[in-house]
């Protein structure tokens, strides 16, 4: 069947595949979000029922009168999308329905303003995937710094000046935090690795009680990058130890993305405008990239991230295309 | 429950939204030729039967193959395959072993016997008149046949192949598969007349009456004289001579130790048969330098670095910018030669020229000194065409100048020398010869090629290159063929690892990456046709897909 046999309205209507998030969205172009939130609900499938927390992908999905989603879908509050989701699972449990209830938030309605609600989901033991699409700021309000912004990253709040260089503290340890509550599985993916993201997604629905998937999707809009570098941004991030790709149950760590070759933090942070400030010729620029090469090498040796040998499943096998299809 | 006005909204109904309307850029589908199309003398387009031969379809590769070449049996034993220094791939890891799997197609055809992609010439078709049955010859006639016209090649000798069959080694070329392929082609309804020599039996003005158009390949056949400061040996004979009767009688008379003096394929090859006729001492004399990556290319010995490898192995010793300076004789007896090292130096005009460093001086004590400096074209009969020069002078069609309707190419014309070259221009000339027949100008090829860099390649995985099996030297005696062939399996896998530079790998990626999405896949693979399209009505010209496409098939244009 050619495109001359088919209008693309019915194309759209026989995709092959499930598509959660419709077209006609107002993301920004090459939205890192708007990708990642694809991709969980392709790997969740139909039969969920979403709470979405303030934020970019609400507002870009949920102009009035109209809505980009497929899936039911409930919006909640900035802080409160973790109760909302619980409260979902109950409903569903008491109506007899198989359907997933899924919490979607930014890292600013995760790390900071939604925390207490998500801990108590987790803490409660409820049969919710929580999914943070972390684009590391509050970027629907204008780019604002949040417990997510990495160190030294310019933010509207975080400029970098004569005074500092970006933020002063740094990107807050979610992972560490979330494993603290003990749960059955909980793990970071990136827009860059859409296999293994989608992997992780099904595995955590295999679970029943809380699962945690921490997304890495690039903003162009708040990190400063051409909309077409979302990906190659995603992909630098875990391919210089920045953002490393794991899965961790009970706590425990039990599988990482092994790094095959690992690129000089540099070559991630020069893609963006947030880092610019760090390529500036002052020794105090030096001593802040220095400082970040030591976070992706403290993340490489901590979470074991070299690779020992090439494997398909590593940082440069794991997006491998053939004919015809991806390789995985 | 009472849902209110505001409160929800119907799912998908974004769709009203036309996003589309945001952008500045939109990406296309563009193909763009992969650099071992554009490298190739014959006009292959490699990416293309890969890309057929990776889809399951080696009979689909081998059409699309010989759409081009119809030689590839041939080509994928001798050719010097620059397809594979220029193919993307040796940027990552190892070039695709290109000529392996042409050469397992060309074999597969012969095994199966698989129809040449062409229908037999009408009878009312224009005949056109082929000179010389060697590769460009053949070429030339077998792609009049694709274009609708008649052909009829003559030939000095008696049978078809031209050097292919007189002097290439069959442990290069084994007599059945050139046997088989040619013999193939010619049954295609070429007209062959053997025996008739231009200059003797026919002339070109005969030819020019009695033919639309007549395309001349004589090749170059007789080898360049050779003295040293204007001395000869007694008995000397000549490489390529040499050659051709080993060919045809597969003995020469030996001696114990020889010297072959050039850098050509026919030096190699004449050396490499000293050694199977069991001479212990050969060694090869050139004024340039081994192939080496590095080497400057224009310094490299002309002959095909594979086989000076091979060569090595056999145990040929090469003297590498080295020039013989004087013979060594008593009386009419050969005691050796003088051998000085030289080099090519850039002068203060800025040309090259080779200069002899005195001092380097050494005699080679050896029986028997046999020149191989190159072939130029036999001038008999072809007096009036050639004039003073060497090789014929013709434009990029084949065209010679100054006579409507005759067209040359192969060996025969300056700055061929190599079998695919001579494929290449018989297709051209076919092509040339078609327009002049309209009363048309040929058109030009586009050759706009993808580079490297507009790949990208995070998307493959390094793979090894398969590499044929060779002969142990032990065993390389007489006309036994020294490379192996590749198996399917290893062809296939090859086939593989071609990166598609420039055409579409059905990958997903684009549909897999348009944040929208905007990018839509047909539900049927039809061979051929790209599978996925840009919904223009939502696609908001972020340029993902375009950076994210391995193969550098897309590619963002400004709106108007
Ligand atoms: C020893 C040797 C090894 C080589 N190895 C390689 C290699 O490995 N790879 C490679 O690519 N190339 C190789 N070459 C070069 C290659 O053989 C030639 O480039 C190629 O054959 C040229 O093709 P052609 O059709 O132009 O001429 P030819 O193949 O030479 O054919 C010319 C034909 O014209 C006929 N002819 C000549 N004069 C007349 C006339 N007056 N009337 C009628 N017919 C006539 C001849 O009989 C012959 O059949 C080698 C050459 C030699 C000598
Ligand atoms: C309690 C509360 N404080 C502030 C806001 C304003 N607000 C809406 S979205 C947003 C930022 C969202 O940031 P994040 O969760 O990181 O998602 P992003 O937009 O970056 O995807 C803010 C501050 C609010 N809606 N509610
Ligand atoms: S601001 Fe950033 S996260 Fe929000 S829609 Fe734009 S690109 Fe996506
Ligand atoms: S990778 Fe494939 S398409 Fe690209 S140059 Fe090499 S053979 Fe040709
Ligand atoms: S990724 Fe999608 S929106 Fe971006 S240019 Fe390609 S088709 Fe358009």
């Amino acid at each position: 069947m050619s495109t001359q046999e088919i209008s693309l309205e019915e194309l759209r209507q026989r995709q092959s595949r499930f598509r959660g998030l419709e077209a006609g969205h107002r993301a920004c172009l090459g939205c890192g979000q708007a990708l990642a939130a694809r991709w969980v609900l392709e790997a969740a499938g139909p039969d969920v029922v979403v709470a979405n927390a303030t934020g970019c992908l609400e507002v870009f999905t949920t102009p009035w009168p109209e809505s980009a989603w497929r899936v039911p879908w409930l919006h909640s509050l900035f802080e409160n999308t973790g109760a909302v989701a619980a409260g979902l699972e109950a409903a569903l449990k008491v109506q007899g329905k198989t359907a997933k209830a899924l919490a979607f938030a930014g890292d600013g309605g995760t790390f900071d303003i939604g925390f207490q609600a998500l801990s108590g989901l987790l803490e409660r033991e409820h049969d919710v995937l929580y999914v943070c699409y972390d684009n590391e700021g509050y970027m629907n309000t204008g780019v604002q710094r949040s417990g997510s912004t990495p160190h030294a990253a310019a933010t509207t709040t975080s400029p970098a000046g004569r005074a500092r260089l970006g933020k002063r503290h740094l990107k807050k340890d979610i992972l560490a935090i979330i494993a603290s509550h003990h749960i059955a599985y909980a793990a970071t993916a990136s827009i860059a690795y859409p296999e293994d993201l989608k992997r992780k997604v099904r595995q955590a629905l295999l679970i029943t009680g809380p699962t945690f998937l921490h997304l890495h999707a690039p903003c162009p809009l708040g990190w400063g990058h051409d909309g077409s570098l979302s990906v190659e941004v995603a992909r630098l991030a875990v391919q210089t130890g920045l953002f490393p790709l794991i899965e961790m149950e009970r706590g425990q760590v039990i599988g990482v993305m092994p790094l095959r070759t690992i690129r000089p933090v540099a070559d991630y942070l020069k893609l963006q405008g947030r880092f610019g400030h760090l390529f500036r010729d002052d020794p105090r620029a030096r001593e802040e990239l220095e400082h970040l090469q030591a976070l992706a090498d403290h993340n490489i040796e901590v979470f074991n991230l070299r690779a020992d040998r090439p494997d398909p499943a590593d940082s440069e096998g794991a997006d491998t295309v053939r004919r015809g299809r991806r390789r995985f | 429950m009472i849902l209110t006005r505001g409160a929800y909204a119907l799912p998908g109904t974004s769709l009203a939204y036309k996003t589309g309307t945001w952008r500045l850029q939109r990406p296309v589908h563009r193909h763009r030729a992969a650099p071992c199309h554009a490298a190739c003398p014959a006009g292959e387009d490699a990416q293309a039967w890969l890309a057929r031969l990776d889809e399951g379809d080696s009979q689909g590769a081998w059409e699309s193959l010989v759409s081009a070449n119809p030689l590839p049996a041939i080509t994928g034993r001798v050719c010097h395959h620059p397809c594979e220094r220029a193919c993307n791939r040796g940027q990552f890891d190892q070039p695709i072993a290109i000529h392996a799997v042409e050469r397992f197609l060309g074999d597969q055809a012969l095994a199966n016997d698989w129809p040449y992609p062409v229908s037999p010439p009408s009878p009312a078709a224009p005949e056109v008149a082929v000179v010389g049955a060697g590769p460009a010859g053949l070429s030339c006639a077998y792609h009049l046949l694709r274009l609708g016209y008649k052909a009829r090649v003559f030939d000095a000798l008696p049978e078809a192949g031209g050097t292919l069959r007189t002097a290439l080694p069959p442990y290069r070329l084994p007599r059945g598969v050139l046997e088989a392929e040619i013999g193939r082609l010619l049954n295609l309804g070429i007209g062959f007349e053997p025996g008739v020599r231009l200059g003797r039996d026919v002339y070109l003005d005969d030819l020019r009456r009695q033919y639309p158009a007549v395309f001349l390949a004589l090749g170059a056949t007789r080898p360049r004289p050779w003295d040293v400061a204007g001395v000869v040996p007694a008995e000397l004979h000549q490489g390529l001579e040499l050659l051709k009767e080993w060919v045809s009688v597969g003995e020469l008379p030996k001696a114990d130790s020889v010297a072959v003096v050039g850098g050509g394929n026919t030096s190699v090859d004449i050396a490499r048969v000293m050694r199977r006729i069991g001479v212990p001492e050969v060694h090869l004399i050139t004024h340039r330098a081994l192939p080496h990556p590095e080497v400057p290319e224009d310094d490299w010995m002309p002959a095909i670095p594979r086989e000076v490898e091979q060569a090595q192995e056999e145990g040929v010793v090469f003297h590498p910018h080295t020039g013989v300076r004087r013979l060594v004789l008593r009386g009419q007896q050969l005691l050796g030669i003088e051998l000085v090292k030289m080099k090519k130096l850039v002068q203060p005009d800025g040309s090259l020229k080779r200069v002899p460093f005195e001092g380097t001086e050494k005699v080679l004590r050896i029986e028997q000194v046999i020149p191989a400096i190159g072939e130029m074209v036999d001038p008999s009969g072809l007096e009036s065409l050639l004039g003073c020069q060497e090789f014929l002078l013709v434009d990029a069609w084949g065209r010679v100048a100054g006579i409507s309707g005759v067209f040359a190419g192969g060996d025969m014309r300056f700055g061929a020398g190599m079998v695919s070259i001579a494929i290449g221009d018989g297709r051209r000339a076919a092509l040339a010869i078609a327009a002049y027949l309209q009363g048309k100008e040929p058109e030009a090829e586009p050759v706009k090629t993808i580079a490297y860099e507009q790949l990208n390649v995070n998307y493959y995985d390094h793979a090894p290159r398969a590499e044929p099996t060779l002969l142990p030297v032990a065993q390389r005696v007489g006309f036994a063929e020294v490379e192996g062939g590749l198996d399917t399996a290893q062809a296939a896998a090859e086939a593989a690892r071609c990166f598609s530079c420039g055409s579409c790998l059905s990958c997903d990626n684009c549909w897999n990456l348009c944040p929208e999405p905007a990018v839509l896949k047909l539900p049927d693979e039809i061979p051929g046709q790209v599978r996925y399209v840009f919904d223009y009505d939502y696609c908001k010209g972020c340029g993902l897909c375009a950076r994210e496409c391995p193969c550098g098939f897309i590619v963002m244009e400004d709106e108007a």
